[in-house]
């Protein structure tokens, strides 16, 4: 018995010695691209043309979370993934611990492409670390057949002919942010009187909720369970694929931002490949690929023109848009954070009632 | 000397009993009220700092009017499963063996679907021009469809299609135990039907009748995913605030902390349960 053990064993490994020769003699030994991020982020045949051009195997693997990627990366010690796609205040956290390594820019030959607007923001400000992927903005969205006036910006969704017709986001930055927009102040203030003051003008807007929900929030407004939507731009794509009649309004106010982008590990394995995927995606044809499958808008300049015309309304922004109307939501102090919970549960308690 | 021997043999097949008890209930229950204590760091995780501030926040009146809500919730819920499950039970008791059989059949069968699936059929029947508007429009009682969905009411008959089974249970095992020849006795002394019903019935079945309260007035204080589905997220029970500190604010402290105060509410129920009924046991736990 044990004999047979230790032939299978032995037969095995000079298989392995055999196998190995054979690559090594005929070309350069076998690249890997180890890909950490979201599932479905990427449509198969830009992986697959990518792998044919460079030789290099992507090896795809998933999180659900921002704070599971991270939670790996730091037991990994900043190893065993050579690129990582995640949210913008993850990378925030990821750079300040250590874990990300600086981007080789001469490598990067097509950086250039990437859309001004989405750089230099407050996880990488010298934008030495990452590079953006697909960024969202939250919209409004509403159907004129069931709204009789017409929405501009935040502001509007206070009006009293929508009671009872409102459905939004379920993320407190975000909606005592569109409070603090309505008067003037920053997504990101750390005063927490003026998060107060923007929790009593919420209040006034509770009678006009009807839903609070994160996802598939387009399927109630496509039903007509809602008029009016604040959502995020995956479902604005939904939804406006379903329905091209519904409006989709950038605030007068201004808009919030949030970035996927992409970055290496400080100890990638193969820092190399991940270089030449990143430039690889810049390239302004595969992006406009990434950007039609991902449903997010494109920070690449040079591929917006390219994006169809179908696609071209929610994919892009409109072109007045500048750095300024733009704001993206950072990390907050500690008491601010505990604020602006505060502000958003007595919210929730007033939308019940 | 051959009773040692035999509560050793005893304690050796108790043994992955206790394992099990102190690794999956003992550690991690710890872990959540020494987590209660701590404090929250300023980005990500937590520090190592001792505080009551946990606590002291959850006295705040909106944290406190959650729990209010909750417990209003749970009681109006428990309220009306007590007059649906308790004749059901009771009436399930009296059938013969075979119309037991097939009743209970039809009780378990939608337990076959997964919950989440059978709330948004709740979805289908509620939403703008759905099945119930459809109805309602059909029999010309209604001429516009109705906001069902997404209100308080979609949010009870949730709770109470979701537990309805556990007080039926409690009480149908409380009553089937019952002996019936007592009911004929006090009829035979002269107490009216309703008499002997508070008197004997009643006395007899509350310890599953309690048992059901305890089984469903509790999880209706954390099954916040009804709310969410079918209340649109508006009616905010405990459990979603502290799904929202952990997923949302990463303030896993606070969370601990609220779990902790929700536990001891829980725990003092049942004391009270026990007092109540002197039974040690819930009734009606298959």
């Amino acid at each position: 018995m044990k004999k047979a053990v230790a032939f299978a064993l032995s037969a095995a490994m000079a298989a392995g010695i055999f196998a190995g020769c054979g690559s090594s003699s005929n070309q350069q030994p076998k690249q890997e691209l180890n890909l950490f991020t979201w599932m479905g982020m990427f449509p198969d045949e830009v992986l697959e043309s990518f792998q044919k051009e460079t030789g290099i195997t992507v090896n795809y693997s998933s999180f659900d979370t921002d704070e599971t990627m991270l939670q790996k990366l730091s037991q990994a010690k900043g190893g065993d993934y050579d690129l990582i796609i995640a949210d913008d205040y993850i990378i925030q956290t990821a750079i300040e611990q250590g874990l990300v390594a600086k981007l080789d820019k001469e490598k990067l030959t097509n950086l250039d492409n990437v859309n001004p607007i989405y750089q230099s923001q407050f996880y990488d400000p010298d934008n030495s670390y990452t590079v953006p992927y697909g960024a969202g903005v939250q919209t409004i969205v509403y159907n004129p057949e069931t709204v009789n006036f017409e929405i501009t910006g935040y502001e509007d969704l206070w009006n009293a002919a929508l009671e009872d017709n409102l459905a939004i986001i379920g993320n407190y930055r975000v909606i005592n942010g569109m409070a603090l927009k309505t008067m003037g102040e920053s997504y990101n203030t750390n005063d927490v009187a003026k998060i107060e003051a923007a929790g009593q003008k919420l209040l006034e807007l509770a009678p006009n909720i009807r839903l609070i929900k994160d996802e598939n929030t387009q399927d109630d407004l496509i039903s007509g369970e809602v008029g009016a939507a604040i959502m995020y731009t995956s479902q604005v794509t939904l939804a406006k694929m379903a329905n091209p009649d519904l409006k989709v309004v950038f605030p007068k106010e201004g808009i919030g931002l949030g970035i996927m982008a992409q970055f290496i590990p400080s100890q990638a394995p193969n820092p190399d490949a991940a270089h030449q995927f990143i430039n690889y995606i810049l390239q302004p044809e595969v992006a406009k690929q990434c950007f039609e499958h991902l449903g997010y808008y494109s920070t690449n300049k040079a591929a917006d023109e390219l994006i169809s015309e179908e696609y071209k309304e929610f994919l892009t922004l409109p072109d007045n848009f500048t750095a300024d109307s733009t704001e993206m939501i950072a990390p907050i102090s500690a008491e601010a954070e505990e604020a602006h919970v505060k502000v958003w549960t007595e919210f929730k308690n007033a939308c019940g009632q | 000397m051959k009773q040692a021997k035999a509560s050793k043999k005893y304690w050796a097949t108790l043994l992955p009993l206790y394992l099990f008890t102190i690794l999956f209930v003992g550690a991690p229950l710890l872990y959540m009220v020494v987590l209660s204590f701590l404090q929250r760091a300023e980005s990500w995780g937590v520090t190592s700092q001792f505080t009551l501030q946990n606590y002291i926040q959850i006295l705040q009146p909106v944290y406190l009017s959650t729990f209010a809500d909750s417990l209003k919730l749970a009681l109006i819920s428990t309220t009306i499963i007590v007059f649906i499950g308790y004749p059901f039970g009771y009436f399930m008791a009296k059938l013969s063996p075979k119309g037991k059989q097939r009743m209970m059949l039809a009780l378990m069968v939608p337990f076959w679907t997964n919950s989440l699936i059978r709330l948004y059929g709740w979805i289908i029947i509620f939403r703008a021009n759905g099945t119930l508007d459809q109805l309602l429009m059909g029999l010309h009682i209604t001429d516009s469809p109705l906001k069902l969905l997404y209100t308080y009411p979609a949010v009870v008959v949730g709770m109470v299609y979701a537990l309805l089974q556990f007080m039926i249970f409690a009480v149908y095992s409380s009553a089937e135990k019952m002996d019936w020849s007592l009911v004929e006795a006090a009829r035979d002394l002269g107490a009216s039907p309703a008499k002997a019903f508070f008197t004997v019935t009643l006395k007899l079945t509350l310890p599953g009748l309690l048992s059901g309260i305890i089984l469903t007035f509790i999880p209706s204080m954390g099954l916040f995913f009804i709310a969410d589905i079918l209340g649109g997220n508006k009616v905010v029970l405990v459990g979603s605030l502290i799904q929202d500190q952990l997923v949302k604010a990463h303030n896993t402290p606070f969370a601990a902390a609220l779990a902790v105060v929700l536990m001891i509410m829980t725990t003092l129920m049942i004391a009270l349960y026990r007092k109540i009924s002197g039974v040690r046991d819930l009734e009606g736990l298959l």
